[in-house]
């Protein structure tokens, strides 16, 4: 019973976490066609900015995780700016976008690097103590993560389908031009939108470096994992991607427990490919390429 | 009656090829203007340099008085220009009550909205039925109607519309003709483009023929009716 209730508390831990790092790339891809590989860079971005903020400045860890969405909001809105919007209308936009955000990603990487060194530093927005469920312990900052991402889930869902901005993100996904003829002002939505996922990015670089610790490069591997998510669930699909993040944290953790960590990445892997091959355009995703 | 559209030596096309060459036109303030042709003439390449979708390469073009050539395509919707393009291009995803809010997007439109909404629930009875339902699930009819009832939400002064009978079965041709004809005798000024010159010959106010991307010929529909040779030479008719 113990190691049911440890597995689903961990597999929950790690499932809303991989869901709060895909939601802003599902969203960029959904609306821009646009793989933002500066994603994981962004994501070690917010973590350091809070880490600053805090051990630095001596400012309110909320202060810190406020200040880390701004910075990276920022940072998402130049990508925008400086690389996706002076080849909106070029050919093969989906590969030069895909190109030019390495580039910006590893400049990101190497500023935080350069500014904050290549140790690992512990993230200090983090709670202490833990709740006890039978003979498991469940700390506070798992329960914290887990909340905040069904929170930020319920937020974008509500600005997704209640709100004027919403509205037009979605119809500008789905036939763009059509959305220029309805008034929509296509490139404000797209900055909008990039904003939105900077600010996520940052969210989730601090909840994960809480979990392990600060590195420049600590975004490599949850982006990768961010992109398989949005992979099996459909790319672009944003409710697909928090449901399949969910399922596979729960199934990680499984399979963490009952065949040591070193298989886990390599089980995710293997479900990925007999997902591809049982449906190639994703679990949730269509043929036709609509999304949000 | 006063041009409400005046179209000034308009030329645009893709990348280096002119598909549209010194166009000009003036479109009323009210009643149907229809723009004829054989397919890929350019109409419809006329349509979107109006909208803003396709840069100008020459000409003016005045809108209300106001010089509206280069301007974005929602600067455009803003000024009253909406079009309704070909094909519908509805939001697949969204139902056709969304459809239809999604036409009325702009603010000045949107405080209207609830009003307009029952307007176009009263012009096309059938969206009332069907406002729940996903936009890509319906007949090819009933998109056009959400088009067109897309188009209606925004107001605007000139409602374009890219041949509403594309794809249609002629009864249904006939459906969508009765709408657009309603619209432009209640004093509505609507730009239609059509191949059949023949459909709407009784209606337009005024017709213009483009020819190989210039406007070879213009004026009341009897009289093009009555002059054969232009028909047999650019329509095949």
């Amino acid at each position: 019973m113990d190691v049911i209730v440890q597995i689903i508390a961990s597999g929950l831990t790690m499932g809303a976490m991989y869901a709060i790092s895909t939601i802003g790339l599902a969203l960029v891809y959904g609306s821009l066609n646009m793989l933002n590989m500066a994603h994981g860079a962004l994501l070690a971005l917010g973590g350091y900015v809070c880490y600053f903020a805090m051990a630095h400045l001596g400012l309110h860890p909320l202060i810190g995780l406020l200040g880390a969405m701004v910075v990276c909001g920022v940072a998402g809105l130049a990508i925008f700016l400086v690389a996706a919007r002076p080849m909106l209308r070029a050919e093969n936009f989906e590969t030069r976008i895909f190109i030019a955000t390495i580039g910006i990603g590893a400049i990101i990487e190497n500023i935080v690097l350069r500014l904050f060194g290549p140790q690992p530093t512990p993230q200090p927005f983090n709670l202490s103590g833990a709740i006890v469920i039978g003979q498991v312990h469940v700390p506070n900052q798992n329960l914290l993560i887990l909340g905040l991402a069904l929170l930020l889930m319920a937020g974008l869902a509500l600005l997704l389908q209640r709100t004027r901005l919403g509205r037009a993100i979605r119809a500008t996904a789905q036939n763009r031009e059509a959305a220029q003829l309805m008034g929509v002002r296509v490139s404000f939505v797209y900055a909008q939108v990039l904003a939105l996922s900077g600010g996520l990015a940052a969210i989730s670089g601090v909840m994960i470096s809480s979990l392990s610790s600060l590195l420049p490069n600590m975004g490599g591997d949850p982006m990768l994992k961010a992109f398989i998510i949005c992979v099996v669930a459909g790319l672009g699909n944003v409710y697909g991607a928090v449901a399949a993040a969910i399922v596979l944290g729960l199934l990680e953790a499984m399979a963490q427990y009952v065949l040591g960590v070193q298989y886990s990445f390599a089980i995710l892997l293997l479900l990925v490919i007999l997902v591809l091959i049982w449906r190639p355009f994703g679990l949730f995703g269509r043929r036709q390429v609509v999304r949000l | 009656m006063t041009a409400l559209l005046q179209l000034d030596g308009i030329s645009a096309g893709y990348g280096n090829q002119t598909v549209l060459r010194e166009v000009s036109l003036a479109v009323a303030d009210g009643g149907m203007t229809a723009i004829i042709g054989p397919n890929g003439h350019g109409k419809t390449t006329l349509l979107r340099a109006i909208s803003g979708l396709m840069p100008l390469k020459a000409g003016r073009i005045v809108f209300d008085g106001h010089d509206i050539g280069g301007r974005r395509p929602d600067e455009i919707v803003a000024a009253g220009i909406i079009h309704v393009p070909q094909g519908d291009m509805l939001f697949p995803e969204l139902t056709v009550l969304e459809n239809l809010l999604m036409g009325a997007y702009l603010p000045q439109a949107a405080a209207e909205s609830g009003r307009r909404l029952e307007e176009v629930f009263a012009l096309l009875p059938k969206l009332r039925d069907r406002r729940a339902q996903i936009a890509s699930t319906l007949s090819g009819g009933e998109r056009r109607m959400v088009g067109i009832g897309r188009g209606l939400m925004a107001g605007g002064r000139l409602l374009m519309l890219d041949e509403p009978s594309l794809g249609l079965a002629p009864i249904v041709i006939d459906q969508i003709y009765e709408v657009v004809d309603e619209l432009a005798r209640s004093g509505r000024a609507v730009l239609v483009v059509e191949e059949n010159a023949a459909r709407v010959a009784d209606k337009a106010v005024l017709m213009a023929l483009l020819d190989n991307g210039r406007l070879v010929w213009s004026g009341a529909g009897a009289e093009l009716m009555a002059r054969p040779e232009i028909l047999a030479t650019y329509l095949g008719a």
